[in-house]
């Protein structure tokens, strides 16, 4: 059976869910993931996506993410993200959500001058060349 | 009919009187703020802590103290950031940041590279003919995320352009109610966490599976770290700044009923003093007539 484990959703403005839950699908940079308890010690960068997490009560919350991080050690899933909503439906429904967030911000910066990812990939291009 | 030292000093009691209402009206309104803001710091928290842990971790699997943002010895300016308020009538609120920065400055060899946060700190520097960087300008009263990112973006971006090398921030951090106090921090480069805890963590951290690599994950978590400190320290001032502002404005109230009850007995005074001068100029007048 399932065993159930602890989840919080995380963003600099709050906790936006925290509870047990049986199994989190996640998308990460390189694909999607999905977790049960006992999973093994895992730090992750996400992708704009779509995160599920299948609460205990057999209950669904779906969010959608824009970036972030997910950090899994002995039975307790952390996902750090700037951005995140919670929408209601399905899997695929976060996705629009997620891009339309995605969207947001493109254009928000476009406006604000230096994109974040820009900084983002300098910041780690200059390291990649040390 | 009332005599001008009498008239005056009535207008005076109704222009304190109502001087008092915009003082208490703000006394409250900070008030309110504060519980706000204060929730706003606390939720703020776990974010942070979270992310620190995790760079404990990664740092400590890539050992990479060879990303820039962890490197101390680059080329370009010293940096200062300093935190105040739009708005003024705060207390000492903002003289006291900023007296805080002007110290430092003062002892730097070259002209630091000034980031200022809110009005008081751009017309004070501006004032005494520092260069300003970069004013970021409406944000204190409520910050939101997003103006961390700004701020953040574009202090990563100097960094990365090698204009500064390091980057120290002034703000005020918001303790309790009661207590505010001047701090400050390196934002840039990163102060890799303090590993406190024993050599358990160590042993784990190496046990971490990484998705795609420690140094990718590193390089994505630094920026972000940046961002979610600019966020903190944002969000202490604006606490700090209600907090402050209902301080100045208790004390301006007080102040104001205090000067209330003191015109209120000179006018008293005035009163009676005419009063009398009118009785005996009276009985004057009558023993003036009898005395005939």
């Amino acid at each position: 059976m399932a065993t159930p484990f602890n989840v919080d959703i995380v963003s600099p403005e709050a906790t936006l869910w925290s509870g047990e839950a049986t199994f989190v699908i996640a998308r990460t940079i390189e694909g999607e993931i999905g977790i049960y308890a006992q999973h093994e010690p895992l730090l992750a960068a996400l992708a704009t996506g779509a995160v599920e997490v299948q609460e205990v009560g057999g209950g669904r919350t779906v969010y959608g993410i824009h970036g972030g991080f997910l950090q899994v050690f002995q039975n307790q899933v952390t996902l750090l993200t700037d951005r995140a909503e919670l929408v209601e439906g399905d899997a695929e429904a976060a996705r629009d959500k997620a891009a339309e967030l995605k969207k947001l911000e493109d254009e928000a910066e476009t406006e604000e001058g230096p994109s974040d990812d820009g900084v983002t990939a300098q910041v780690t291009e200059s390291s990649d060349g040390t | 009919m009332a005599s001008a030292e009498l008239r005056i000093i009535r207008r005076r009691i109704k222009s304190v009187k109502s001087t008092m209402k915009i003082t208490r009206a703000m006394e409250l309104i900070a008030a309110s703020q504060i519980a706000k803001a204060q929730d706003r710091v606390s939720k703020s928290i776990p974010y942070v802590q979270q992310l620190r842990n995790v760079i404990r971790n990664v740092a400590a699997a890539s050992g990479s103290s060879d990303h820039i943002l962890l490197a101390d010895d680059r080329a370009g300016d010293v940096g200062v950031m300093v935190i105040t308020s739009d708005r003024g009538l705060a207390g000492a609120y903002n003289t006291n940041v900023i007296r805080a920065a002007e110290r430092y400055i003062e002892r730097l060899d070259d002209r630091p590279r000034l980031y200022v946060v809110g009005k008081k700190a751009q017309g004070y520097f501006r004032y005494r003919g520092y260069e300003i960087q970069r004013a970021f300008l409406g944000m204190t009263d409520r910050p939101v995320y997003g103006d961390a990112r700004q701020i953040a973006n574009i202090v990563l971006d100097d960094y990365a352009r090698e204009n500064v090398r390091s980057l120290l921030v002034y703000y005020t951090e918001f303790k309790s109610a009661l207590t505010q106090d001047v701090a400050q921090f390196t934002l840039m480069p990163v102060e890799p966490p303090a590993s406190d805890e024993t050599a358990e963590t160590a042993t784990t951290a190496a046990a971490y599976s990484y998705e795609p690599s420690p140094e990718v994950i590193l390089g994505r978590l630094l920026p972000r770290y940046v961002e979610a400190s600019v966020f903190g320290a944002l969000l202490n001032a604006s606490a700090s700044e209600h907090a402050a502002r209902r301080r100045a404005m208790k004390a301006a109230t007080e102040n104001a009923e205090d000067l209330t009850k003191i015109l209120t007995r000179t006018a008293n005074q005035a009163r009676q003093a005419e009063i009398t001068t009118e009785i005996s100029e009276i009985v004057g007048g009558a023993e003036a007539l009898s005395g005939r």
